[in-house]
């Protein structure tokens, strides 16, 4: 092994979300100048950049960059996110709420909602989300930051955010700048391989530059201009599980309340998010082009509007799938590069993240040894195809039949692993998942009982305690919850308070 | 959803060894306040296994459930403390190395220690990864450090369990249960009844007559699998071919010298041998392969290393490594032996026990038995079973004993896919691959790949931004932490003392 074998140089492509997290952690993580970091975005091509909305990981990532959490909000137009709530997805003027967090605390080692469902079945008709802490803020429109002291009911509360992704990218742009990043906007005309062995050597760019590096980093989005165009990677399509293939997104004028949540709604064709930042609301309709036009998916859209909208609505086409390897030679491709499911459950950003952790946790040297890629794409594999599991669950759990798109998501054959998780949760009101997955117990529950998935069964063990005490001690955990909720600020209260962004002129 | 009414009412736990115990004592504790009926049935004439047991750290967790204080149960169980598994000869005559229960040292940097250590030990520096961990330093100078470091029983840091005599731990448990209502019967089963309509096991008839039903068997019978095996055919995977030792010799011994706080595993030209130290005895066993060694080899071998005196005649054991196809099946759950069997080289028998009531806790079932649930426990205890297998296996593929047909042929033969593919990414970059339901944590696998000569060809390229003379900072520093920690604490026998009255002799 010889010293000189080290990563001397990465060459980010593509200055969006992927590309300016990737280089900010890069660049946060390689010390001592271990490698030069460059990125090259085209001033020509935009950023997707519409309102984001991620899950509670995301605070492990700014934590990782040291970002002060009320500056990034400020410089980001963010607000709080406490779960997800889904209109008409079960059936029609059907809502429920997927929150962040957990759902109270196991009594003797059985999980809460075990004794939920009991209590259902003795006639009680409290909701799942009586018992979860961030739902009942949600519901409330209030926020306060969690504790840590496991006692305190204050601690279960999870929260994410929404925030603007281009002025996410902004900021971590200047965060990499600062930390010796460099710059190059430029577009890429051309790029050239190894004759040897196939890996990238370098990128030209329209001013005749060439760029090389040792190590490639794909952010150039849906056309995986290295990973698929110079390396023909292949991609995996799910567009038989996932049918939708466009969206169109538009920001509007906030009216009412700042809700800390992200809304997502059925349509005909497929659904609508409402993503309430500080600023204005981030709206946007993914539909199946099997099913309807692009003018009446903006149409849709269009009618489904909190406030006045703030430009021309904008399309987007892709396919729902994923490369077959997202580390190809010395290529890693990340975000749209590395595949595309859609926002549903707000995983676009998660995947960049766990796509940048990985790479630091496995960083390879000039030699690639192929064992570093191996593993590197089982886990990123692992990762995409459960995300996309609980995904397809949102449609196929749906006793809507009014739109051919739903009568063919609820006729369609799903993956084993996830017809798996269905089978057990049928039949025992159990979640099936493994030690390592994103999404857990809670977050399973949520959607199965949300889209009307009912248990046979609940745990048995659950029957133990007698009938008065289990009423008695889940009326407290409700009561609880609920003064608790009632005790924070609201969510603009909070913001006011502590991370308050400057008005931004339209 | 169903009527509570279908609720399990009676089970019946068919054997009284370690298993069948610590099912009784867990399930007392948990169902029998709801009102379920548990009876243990438990054959006179049939002794139970009963050597000394070594176990690992969640053992505590266990105890914990049970609510068991752990100062009386090491009183009562004539328990130790283990701080880890020294291998001898494992890698030829004088080797050794050890498999500590805590991590080495903390960084940081979130890069491992054993990657900074590869590096130094690159340019030059010859200290044993072994300085880096607590437990191991602890377990040479045969002291146990400050018991507020080990509150949390799994504890990334410094871990302990225990060992105990596996027979007086049964007894023990046996008291706690019938203390809260188990019912013993000492009676021989004579014969199994099976429902015509589907098969599940409706009665066991007893020697005298008695017929005892349930809804839920526990098959805690050993080897044999009289419910699982001999009356439901369930079948059996056999693993020899990559754990090809079939035979066990097992004597006790008078101890001698100082209390140990750790397990000795010592390769011998056909097996290996256990040295498993009590406070009143030391247990010991030679676990070998009857291709390669006879039982009165085996024994003479057996009773040519021992500390003191033996205390018995040694005693012989046959198994065949391997499992059940299934563990729950209908509604019969196999627990202990009667699942399988995995030779004690890691101490995982007693926490297989334990693994597999967890999850039968997770997964109670109501009368029906529903086969989605029995799938769910069988795909997740099959699992973990399987990764434990394969770190055994590691052991035996590493080996570099010497020029033995035994061990010729464990560095020759084939392992299982998983486990190859650990190998190969610790071999490529000293990086631990991690499964779903494995139980070694990366701390273990590391002790026992480095301890066995698999070397990784690179270090983690980014220890490479850190000074040379920082990462010999971090180094000395942290050997001198642990270097103290270890030599102001306890030793085995003080702490003993301390915690339940051990006297020495």
């Amino acid at each position: 092994m010889l010293m000189d074998d080290r990563i001397r140089s990465i060459l980010i492509v593509g200055g969006g979300t992927a590309g300016w997290m990737a280089a900010a952690t890069l660049a946060r993580i390689l010390k001592n100048g271990y490698s030069k970091i460059t990125v090259v975005e085209s001033p020509e091509i935009g950023t997707i950049g519409v309102g984001e909305a991620t899950i509670p990981p995301i605070r492990a990532f700014n934590a990782l960059l040291g970002i002060d959490e009320n500056e990034f909000i400020r410089k980001t137009q963010a607000t709080f996110k406490l779960g997800i709530e889904f209109r008409n997805w079960a059936k029609l003027g059907h809502r429920y709420f997927h929150p962040f967090g957990k759902y109270g605390r196991p009594i003797d080692q059985v999980a809460m909602h075990h004794y939920w469902l009991r209590l259902r079945q003795a006639g009680h008709d409290e909701s799942l989300l009586d018992y979860s802490l961030s739902g009942t803020a949600a519901r409330l429109g209030r926020f306060m930051r969690p504790v840590e002291d496991p006692r305190l009911i204050l601690s279960s509360l999870a929260y994410a955010f929404q925030f603007d992704a281009s002025l996410y990218a902004e900021y971590l742009r200047g965060y990499a700048q600062a930390r010796g990043v460099l710059r190059i906007e430029r577009k890429i005309v051309d790029v050239e391989l190894r004759a040897e062995d196939g890996f990238i050597r370098a990128v030209r760019l329209d001013d005749g530059q060439q760029v090389e590096a040792d190590l490639f980093i794909d952010c150039s989005g849906f056309r995986g201009l290295l990973i698929e165009q110079a390396l023909k990677t292949g991609y995996e399509d799910w567009t038989h599980w996932l049918p939708c293939d466009r969206a169109v997104a538009v920001p509007c004028e906030i009216a009412g309340e700042l809700t800390p949540v992200t809304r997502s709604t059925a349509h005909e064709a497929g659904w609508q998010w409402r993503i309430p930042l500080q600023h204005r609301i981030g709206n946007g309709h993914v539909y199946c082009s099997r099913f309807i036009s692009d003018d009446e998916a903006a149409a849709t859209l269009m009618a489904n509007l909190d406030g006045k909208p703030k430009a021309e609505p904008r399309f987007l086409r892709f396919t729902t799938g994923r490369r077959k390897r997202l580390w190809n030679k010395n290529c890693i491709a990340l975000g749209l590069a590395g595949g595309f499911l859609e926002p549903l459950e707000s995983t676009s950003i998660h995947l960049i993240q766990s796509g940048i952790t990985q790479l630091a946790a496995i960083f390879p040297d000039r030699s690639f040894d192929p064992s570093d890629a191996d593993e590197y794409n089982r886990l990123q594999i692992d990762e995409y195809d459960k995300v996309r599991d609980f995904i397809i669950l949102h449609y196929k759990a749906t006793s809507r039949d009014d739109a051919p798109l739903w009568k063919y998501c609820g006729a369609m054959d799903i993956p084993p692993s996830l017809e798996h998780r269905i089978n057990v949760f049928r039949g025992s009101g159990r979640v099936a998942f493994e030690s390592q997955e994103l999404f857990t117990e809670p977050n399973w529950l949520s959607v199965f009982i949300g889209q009307g998935i009912w248990p046979r069964r609940y745990d048995p063990l659950a029957n133990i305690l007698p009938l008065e005490s289990v009423k008695e001690h889940m009326q407290r955990l409700r009561q609880l919850i609920r003064q608790t909720a009632e005790a924070m600020p609201t969510q603009a209260q909070f913001i006011a308070e502590h991370c308050r962004a400057p008005e931004i002129l339209a | 959803m169903r009527d509570p009414s279908n609720r399990i009412r009676d089970i019946a736990i068919v054997g009284g060894g370690t298993a069948g115990w610590m099912a009784a004592a867990i399930l007392a504790r948990r169902l029998i306040p709801g009102g379920v009926g548990v009876r243990v049935i438990e054959s006179p004439e049939i002794g139970t296994i009963g050597v000394g047991e070594a176990t690992i750290p969640p053992i505590r967790l266990f105890n914990q459930a049970l609510g068991i204080d752990e100062d009386e149960f090491l009183r009562k169980t004539r328990g130790s403390i283990k701080l880890g598994i020294e291998f001898r000869g494992w890698q030829g005559p004088g080797h050794r190395y050890f498999h500590p229960f805590g991590a080495y040292g903390a960084n940081p940097e979130q890069v491992s220690i054993h990657q900074e250590w590869r590096r130094l030990r690159e340019l030059g520096d010859e200290t044993s990864l072994e300085e880096f961990s607590l437990n191991s330093v602890a377990a040479r100078l045969g002291r146990i450090p400050a018991a507020s470091a080990s509150d949390d029983p799994l504890s990334p840091v410094f871990g302990y369990a225990f060992h105990f005599d596996a027979s007086l731990y049964a007894e023990y448990l046996r008291g706690y249960s019938q203390a809260r209502g188990v019912v013993r019967m000492e009676r021989k089963i004579v014969k199994v009844d099976l429902r015509g309509e589907d098969g599940f096991i409706r009665a066991l008839h007893l020697d005298d007559g008695q017929q005892v039903e349930a809804d839920l068997f526990i098959d805690c019978s050993g080897f044999r699998g009289l419910l699982i095996e001999q009356a439901l055919k369930t079948g059996y995977e056999d693993w020899t071919h990559w754990l090809p030792c079939d035979r066990a010799a097992a004597v006790p011994c008078e101890s001698a010298g100082p209390l140990t706080p750790f397990t000795r595993s010592t390769a011998r030209s056909a097996g290996w041998q256990w040295h498993i130290p009590l406070q009143h005895r030391i247990g010991n066993g030679y676990v070998y392969s009857s291709r390669f060694i006879s039982d009165d080899e085996a024994a003479a071998m057996l009773l040519a290393n021992l500390d003191g005196k033996p205390m018995a005649e040694p005693r012989f054991l046959r198994f065949s490594t391997g499992r059940r196809k299934k563990f729950w099946n209908k509604n019969c759950v196999a627990l202990g032996l009667a699942s399988g069997f995995l030779e004690p080289l890691e101490s995982t028998s007693i926490h297989l026990i334990q693994k597999g009531l967890t999850h039968l806790l997770n997964f109670f079932p109501d009368r029906s038995c529903a086969p989605v649930v029995a799938a769910e426990f069988n795909r997740l205890a099959i699992n973990e079973y399987e990764r434990i297998r394969d770190f055994i296996i590691l052991h035996y593929k590493a080996n570099a004993y010497g020029d033995a047909p035994l061990w010729n042929d464990c560095r020759n033969m084939a392992v299982p896919e998983e486990l190859s593919y650990k190998i190969r990414q610790f071999t490529g970059s000293g990086r631990v691959v991690k499964y779903g339901g494995d139980l070694f944590a990366a701390t273990s696998w590391i002790a026992v790949l480095l301890g066995q000569d698999v070397w990784p060809e690179r270090y983690d390229r980014l220890v490479d931004q850190r000074d040379v003379s920082a990462l010999r900072d971090h180094s000395q520093q942290l050997r001198a932490f642990i270097g103290q920690a270890a030599g102001s604490a306890p030793t085995h026998e003080e702490y003993l003392a301390r915690r339940c009255g051990y006297a020495h002799g």
